[in-house]
């Protein structure tokens, strides 16, 4: 019977661990599930608005919970089947990732929450919309507002004899190819995570397919083997991966990728805006600058990140008062930068900031569409079965000209 | 060369064997080539991030950065990850095998109807690799309500460690002679005295190597903690590791710090009870 | 020992010893056995509160549909067959070595022995970090040696990638084999071989005639071990690659685990635990009944 009472008494000692956490019966516990981010000031900023809400609000306590993104999104799967899960939780917006969460029902609907507390009044339009974009009501609130470009080593463009950044996607190429002639690898990407590989796919059928077709496209809504653009933006893709990618690159993760950009063994990375934050913290902004991906569309390559209540939750309120915490004026004053370049909430005053940021600032003004990466526009499967694609045409493995065919019987065999 | 007066002779023989020479020669060179991984892991561990990317891969470091260890300690959540490692090996490794020689002993020296096809059943259970039902074994843990706790990480655990502790076991068992129980049993002692006051005792030897090489696995198991302890605070240190790789792959000199870290406690507990590992490995594999 | 007390009938005292461990594995690891069955012929997504049930759809889907199965399956046998064979060979030649007469043995044994004990995701770091293109040892030994023409992308070329995991595999297991080689060799009879000797064989007659026949039960052990282990190779692979570049180191534990836990397809993973689960019967249940029959003829 030893053996038995040992079980019981672990059980009780983790009931009691587990009870430890709440102050008083009163006090309510939030859980709220996010990324650890690369950019650590974004981790350190939750940290202490954190403290500075619950200072505030003694009888609501907060805990955090930071995943790497593979396992978040794990996690919250598992979350849906169990009493386990946070009352907020991270996820991007849109239909694909986003969309999947809340169509399964996960995500409750705040359109009460908007009203009560005028959201809409201080939140930047473009950020604001997505929570639009889904059935039954307003899913979310914006938490970051990230647009995507190219950074460019300054001293590797003027040595390839670049004066002015592209303006437009042969002039990309051209460029690329005057690179590769002084000897210097155009771009710079990781191949392990998928995703960042993937980027140059988004902004090449963005180029090559416009703005219609692209969207068609990713709601699968167009056939990918006929579709004429799409081989084109498959071949692309190899021509760069055989031609201006550091290579090699299939081995070696987005991180490393920056690394090498940081000591000069490409001249380009296509990154979001948060490399500032990354670069500051490396004292290296003086030696890069950036311009948008040249596409020829009037759309910015971007995403919003979203921070949802689960329906699962039963403290609605609270994570309401947290969240309008997270979006009042005050906090995003206060951390201005932390997050991404640009606040969410459009009363925030910008001033003395670096160059690069005011550039992001000029972007952002001079586009009010945008279009996202294609795994927040797909579903898992077939962002699995995308990057599979990706990194076949990329390492020659699949003949551009078929791997819309891949990717259409995929699609095609779904339902 | 006292060191080699007595070596290279084989059996029965007393001259050098020059054969035995040329091949001692060539696995020492293998075993410099075993040895390579460590010697390469202790030394990034030692060297700032601009010495890496700066100088020659294999090249001793020159600085010696110990801070890596402290920032990998830190930034890995060591402190939280070793703990839970130790709080479920701690629990699980001697309570899986205090059930599971129970059951051993039962199925050696109970007489019941059913030992035969009980045992091979927990034979079957010694070749079913989990990693091929992880989706299962979590819906069952989950289905218990027990995600993200360490009930719920012990109980597969043990599941999946009593096949082969009892088989073990039930070998051994059976081998002890029936004079050494049968006295007791006319004496009128039940089978737990028995198991209690005999078997337990004269099976130290055999429960001590089952110990070492259990709690080896146990603080190793990856795939089984991926899917149950999904949240960081639960984490054991092989997920702790997965993470700081996925994380901070372009730190390598913390990187290595951290892969040390998890590796010593093992490695430790190897060099302090290796004669463990090889009974252990050998009683149940190999009969002698 | 006296009597103490009523005891509980003999027979019920050995279920009650039982209970508990038998309790603990039904739970834990039958009863998933027998439910990753009934998933393949279910349709769940992690998400709805309810399966469905599809019958051999998801058999159909991966079989026919699925573009990363059949990789997956192809992987799983070369790597089964290559571990089956290659790590056991070293082992059995480092056996061998070190059943001589040589110095250092006890050092050499250590050395062998050491990347066991190693958790898995470890061995997967460590030679992820030496396969590193730019900063790594091997790439910095072949630079440096001036064979840059054997530079390569170790992990993320599709063409050596998986032999680049199996390497990582190779040097964590040789030693566990070795182990159990060595075992059975110190039980070969001293006596016999010098008899051998006596009689005039030779190097090669003692090891063909007398050695070998005696190891035949460890060999057989050793190969059945290392079959089942190399079927369930998860962690190296989850650690090194991820199952890239392109899925081309892809196996079906792993894609089973994939399939389940991170698109949150239930029913298919479960198929291909189901595919998996077969392919290990087949070894273990002829396995299983050379055992019990050895076991018979040793009482």
């Amino acid at each position: 019977m030893r053996m038995r009472n040992a079980l019981a008494a672990t059980l009780s000692v983790l009931a009691i661990t587990a009870g430890l956490g709440m102050t008083s019966a009163a006090a309510e516990e939030l859980k709220v599930w996010t990324l650890s981010f690369d950019n650590d000031s974004a981790n350190v900023a939750w940290k202490k608005i954190i403290e500075e809400f619950q200072a505030a609000n003694p009888d609501i306590t907060i805990s955090l919970e930071n995943r790497s993104v593979d396992e978040h999104k794990a996690a919250l799967r598992v979350a849906a089947q169990s009493s386990q899960g946070p009352d907020i939780y991270f996820m991007w917006a849109g239909l694909g990732l986003g969309g999947e969460f809340v169509n399964a029902g996960l995500s409750q609907p705040l359109d009460k929450y908007y009203d009560q507390y005028g959201w809409d009044k201080r939140l930047v339009g473009t950020a604001g919309g997505f929570s639009k974009i889904y059935e039954g009501g307003r899913h979310g609130v914006p938490y970051t507002f990230h647009g995507e470009g190219i950074y460019y080593n300054k001293a590797l463009f003027e040595k390839a004899g670049i004066t002015q950044p592209p303006a437009s996607y042969d002039e990309l190429k051209a460029d690329a190819a005057k690179l590769k002639e002084a000897g210097i690898p155009a771009m710079t990407f990781g191949g392990t995570v998928n995703w960042h590989l993937m980027r140059l796919m988004d902004v090449i059928l963005e180029a090559k397919c416009g703005a219609d077709k692209h969207d068609a496209l990713m709601a699968m809504k167009v056939d990918w083997s006929t579709e004429a653009c799409a081989s084109a933006s498959f071949q692309e893709l190899n021509d760069w991966s055989q031609n201006y990618i550091l290579s090699p690159f299939m081995g070696i993760d987005n991180s490393q990728s920056f690394n090498l950009f940081l000591a000069g063994r490409a001249a380009m990375m296509l990154e979001g805006d948060w490399l500032v934050s990354q670069l500051r913290n490396e004292n290296r902004l003086a030696d890069f600058d950036l311009f948008p991906v040249p596409t020829g569309t009037d759309r910015l390559y971007g995403f919003a990140e979203y921070l949802y209540v689960s329906s699962k939750s039963d403290k609605a309120d609270a994570a309401a008062k947290f969240l309008d915490y997270m979006l009042s004026d005050k906090v995003q004053q206060d951390n201005l930068g932390a997050f991404g370049s640009i606040s969410i909430n459009s009363n925030v005053k910008y001033d003395k900031i670096d160059p690069l940021d005011q550039k992001w600032m000029d972007i952002f003004a001079q586009y009010d569409k945008i279009y996202m990466n294609g795994d927040q526009a797909f579903p898992l499967d077939v962002t699995t079965e995308y990057f599979r694609v990706i990194n076949e045409v990329a390492s020659g493995n699949i003949k551009p000209e078929d791997a819309g065919k891949a990717m259409q019987s995929f699609i095609a065999n779904r339902t | 060369m006292t060191f080699f007066s007595q070596a290279f002779r084989p059996v029965g023989s007393n001259k050098v064997d020059p054969m035995l020479v040329a091949l001692w020669i060539a696995f020492i060179l293998l075993a410099i080539i075993w040895i390579t991984p460590f010697v390469f892991i202790v030394f990034t561990s030692l060297k700032s991030n601009s010495t890496v990317m700066g100088s020659s891969a294999f090249s001793p470091p020159s600085e010696l950065a110990f801070g890596n260890f402290v920032a990998a300690w830190n930034r890995g959540n060591f402190s939280t990850t070793a703990f839970n490692g130790i709080v479920i090996t701690v629990i699980k490794v001697p309570l899986g095998l205090f059930i599971s020689a129970m059951a051993a002993y039962a199925l050696a020296k109970v007489p019941m109807r059913i030992n035969k096809p009980l045992f091979a059943l927990f034979v079957f259970g010694t070749m079913l690799p989990f990693q091929v039902m992880l989706a299962p074994i979590f819906r069952q843990v989950n289905a218990f309500g027990l995600i993200n706790t360490y009930p719920g990480i012990i109980l597969p655990y043990l599941a999946f460690g009593i096949p082969y502790q009892v088989f073990i076991l039930y070998g051994f068992f059976s081998a002890v002679p029936k004079e050494l129980s049968e006295a007791a049993r006319i004496d009128g002692a039940s089978h737990f005295t028995i198991f209690r006051r005999i078997f337990l005792p004269v099976s130290l030897p055999v429960l001590s190597a089952l110990l070492i090489l259990d709690f080896v696995a146990t603080w190793n198991e990856f795939a089984m903690a991926l899917v149950i302890l999904q949240d960081p605070r639960m984490w054991t240190l092989p997920l702790g590791l997965m993470n700081f790789q996925s994380q901070f792959q372009s730190d390598y000199g913390q990187l290595n710090a951290a892969i040390i870290m998890t590796v010593l406690p093992a490695a430790l507990v190897y060099l302090m009870f290796q004669r463990y590992f090889v009974s252990g490995l050998t009683s149940g594999a190999v009969k002698e | 020992m006296s009597k103490t007390r009523p005891s509980l009938r003999p027979s019920l005292q050995g279920y009650v010893l039982l209970g508990p461990a038998l309790i603990v594995y039904l739970l834990f690891a039958v009863y998933p056995m027998i439910d990753v069955i009934r998933m393949s012929f279910s349709s769940w997504n992690g998400l709805s509160p309810q399966a469905k049930f599809v019958g051999i759809a998801n058999y159909r889907a991966i079989l026919t549909q699925d573009p990363v199965f059949w990789g997956a399956l192809w992987n799983t046998l070369i790597w089964t067959s290559a571990a089956v064979i290659i790590p056991n060979l070293i082992a059995f030649g480092v056996a061998l070595a070190l059943n001589q007469n040589i110095p250092g043995r006890s050092g050499l044994r250590i050395v062998f022995y050491l990347p066991v004990i190693i958790a898995s995701i470890a061995v997967a770091t460590i030679w992820k970090w030496m396969y590193d293109p730019f900063f790594g040892l091997f790439n910095g030994l072949l630079t440096s040696w001036g064979l840059t023409g054997l530079i390569m992308d170790w992990l993320g070329d599709k063409t050596v990638a998986l032999w680049s995991v199996f390497v990582a595999h190779v040097w964590q297991s040789v030693g566990f084999s070795m182990v159990l080689f060595l075992a059975g060799l110190q039980s070969v009879s001293t006596t016999l071989i010098e008899a051998a000797r006596i009689d005039g064989a030779g190097r090669w007659g003692v090891f063909r005639y007398v050695t070998l026949p005696a190891l035949v039960p460890t060999i057989t052990v050793v190969f059945v071990l290392s079959l089942i282990n190399s079927l369930k190779a998860f962690d190296i692979v989850y650690g090194m690659t991820g199952g890239g570049p392109a899925q081309s180191t892809q196996m079906l534990a792993m894609w089973a685990y994939t399939q389940s836990m991170q698109l949150g397809v239930f029913g298919r993973g479960a198929a291909v635990s189901v595919v998996l689960l077969l392919i290990t019967l087949i070894v273990v249940i002829p396995y299983m009944r050379w055992m019990f029959k050895r076991e018979d003829m040793g009482r």
